[in-house]
């Protein structure tokens, strides 16, 4: 229209300001709980929390993109891989600073997400999902493949803790402080962007590619942009790993670690971009909570996620939606 | 003597064909600026696929298709073409139904607007700026489609008749210079027909091309210009009261 139809004031525009002030106060909460875990648990828990924080930041990434734009990926162990490899690396054959592995990684994986992104977003729906599985097979293989550069099944130690100006992160507590700031920029950046111009594009895009293209979203640009970023996620999450644990082979990059990072914000709720976080959080301290049933507590621990998805199928975060309408 | 209107969308000649089916014969017409034209025919004539081909999804075997004399040619996609100013409403309503009513209005502003990923990401004020100016006007466009007390609600949750509401606020504030309904009465009751119809007079008057598809007769006889499609060609153009008069269409179509 000409938008004659509208009010004069509207046309002028007085762009007047509104701020969501409980999801304000829900993140001051989130972050005061994060700050003072450490000081109320054993090193054993906070070892977890920092766990917790990486499979967050992963599983971020795969769950932004599949809570926002629909799209199912299950490379991003592949991402993750990426990371931790450039950051043993960098650190251990070339003796240089951390950060530099981990940009390294950066930059490698959001190449190769960029590069594999172009073709394989042209698909949607499950076939997308097996190309992104057969994409994840092709590189956790060549990290087997490839010793003289992974290490192969003996995989590479020695990774040094990271360091930051002089300061470095080499206990559980220290390296939590570390983790979790990054985790939650990662999540607050995220969120601004579903709640930005692109997020409205990309849940246009979800739930109908035709009208939103319409609408002159570019869906081909916009998907891929997001599966660039879903992968810088995951790499970053791997090269945190890499500097807490120490030592990586092929075996910390299966595809069971790629269901994990889609079961995190599956369980948090997906179509809500802090899903990951109570999702990594759940899925760290439960088979831990249940672990002293003996062999047993596997079984239990599927069955509690069945649960959970089956009596909150908007997630964990749809807990208070879901007692309200009860 | 009628002042000559130059034509803002022209259809040259333009022939599809479905897997050696012939679906569109040398089509040709024009839309005028600000005009407001009609296409009527038998289900299966040819329309759908004839809106598909202007809108850029389907690309014609022949002939080709012009807009603000600007030939779109198969490097012209849907979202160029909407950029350029040319939008469409399809048969079923595609409102995005996990979109409350004023997101879907607010994403027909998405090409009015140029905020990017990493500026939403790093939320600076330009791209806030724009989100608030993006959710004014659509509250706006959405009370003057009567849509005002139903923002925050699922699009999906929502009627037929207040779904193809959505989906003409959504058009209608993103300022297309073509805009291409395809049954827009299509699922309403009588009353709703007449508010639609009232609301495209009130769109036509501001300026705005439109191209209206429609079995409604009632609607049809808004049209300055209609032209009759059956198996894939014109067989007949003028206003709705020629065509109710012409032999050859009320046989094809109007069934008198």
């Amino acid at each position: 229209m000409d938008r004659s139809l509208l009010p004069d004031s509207v046309r002028a525009g007085s762009a007047s300001t509104r701020h969501s002030g409980g999801r304000g106060l829900a993140l001051v909460l989130t972050c005061v709980s994060l700050a003072a875990a450490p000081l109320l648990l054993s090193v054993h828990y906070v070892d977890l929390l920092v766990f917790a924080a990486l499979l967050a930041i992963s599983g971020l990434g795969v769950g932004f993109l599949l809570g926002q734009a629909g799209i199912i990926n299950l490379a991003q162990v592949a991402f993750y891989g990426i990371g931790a490899y450039a950051t043993a690396h960098v650190t251990v054959a070339w003796n240089l600073p951390g950060l530099l592995g981990l940009l390294l990684g950066v930059v490698i994986s959001a190449a190769f997400a960029l590069v594999m992104g172009l073709p394989l977003l042209r698909l949607s729906g499950h076939f997308l999902a097996l190309a992104t599985l057969a994409l994840m097979v092709i590189v956790t293989q060549l990290f087997f493949e490839w010793d003289w550069l992974t290490g192969g099944s003996l995989g590479i130690g020695g990774i040094p803790k990271i360091s930051l100006f002089g300061w470095t992160f080499d206990t559980p507590m220290k390296f939590y402080y570390f983790a979790w700031p990054i985790a939650l920029l990662c999540f607050w950046m995220l969120s601004n962007i579903a709640d930005g111009r692109p997020g409205l594009a990309m849940r246009a895009m979800r739930d109908s590619p035709e009208a939103a293209e319409v609408m002159a979203v570019d869906s081909t640009a916009l998907r891929t942009k997001l599966f660039v970023l879903s992968a810088i996620l995951g790499s970053i999450s791997g090269s945190l790993f890499a500097h807490y644990v120490g030592y990586i082979s092929v075996e910390s990059f299966t595809l069971e670690r790629t269901i994990v990072m889609i079961m995190a914000p599956v369980i948090g709720g997906v179509r809500n971009p802090w899903s990951a976080l109570p999702g990594a959080i759940f899925l760290s301290f439960l088979p831990e909570l249940l672990s002293p049933l003996g062999e047993v507590y596997r079984i239990l621990f599927g069955l509690g996620l069945v649960l959970v998805i089956i009596l909150f199928p908007q997630g964990l975060l749809g807990i208070a939606n879901w007692r309200r309408v009860k | 003597m009628n002042a000559i209107v130059p034509s803002l969308l022209q259809v040259e000649g333009v022939g599809h064909a479905f897997g050696g089916v012939h679906v569109l014969s040398s089509v040709s017409f024009n839309v005028p600026h600000g005009g407001l034209i009609g296409l009527i025919g038998p289900n299966g004539s040819g329309k759908t696929t004839l809106f598909n081909i202007i809108c850029g999804f389907v690309h014609p075997l022949t002939g080709r298709v012009l807009f603000d004399n600007r030939a779109l040619d198969r490097s012209s996609n849907v979202v160029q073409r909407s950029r350029h100013g040319l939008l469409r409403t399809f048969q079923t309503p595609k409102v995005f139904e996990h979109l409350s009513v004023l997101e879907n209005v607010m994403a027909g502003l998405y090409k009015c607007s140029r905020g990017g990923v990493l500026a939403s990401m790093l939320r600076m004020p330009l791209a806030r700026r724009e989100m608030l100016r993006m959710q004014e006007l659509a509250e706006a466009t959405c009370n003057v489609f009567g849509l005002g007390s139903m923002m925050q609600r699922p699009a999906g949750s929502l009627t037929a008749g207040a779904r193809r509401n959505v989906e003409l606020a959504r058009a209608v504030v993103s300022e297309p210079r073509l805009l291409m309904l395809d049954e827009p009465s299509s699922g309403l009751a009588k009353e709703e027909v007449g508010q639609l119809r009232e609301q495209l007079a009130r769109i036509n008057q501001s300026g705005l091309a439109i191209l209206l598809v429609s079995h409604d007769m009632d609607l049809m006889s808004m049209v300055d210009r209609v032209h009759v499609l059956s198996s894939g060609e014109i067989i007949a153009s003028g206003t709705m009261a020629e065509m109710h008069r012409n032999p050859e269409v009320q046989q094809v179509y109007l069934g008198l």
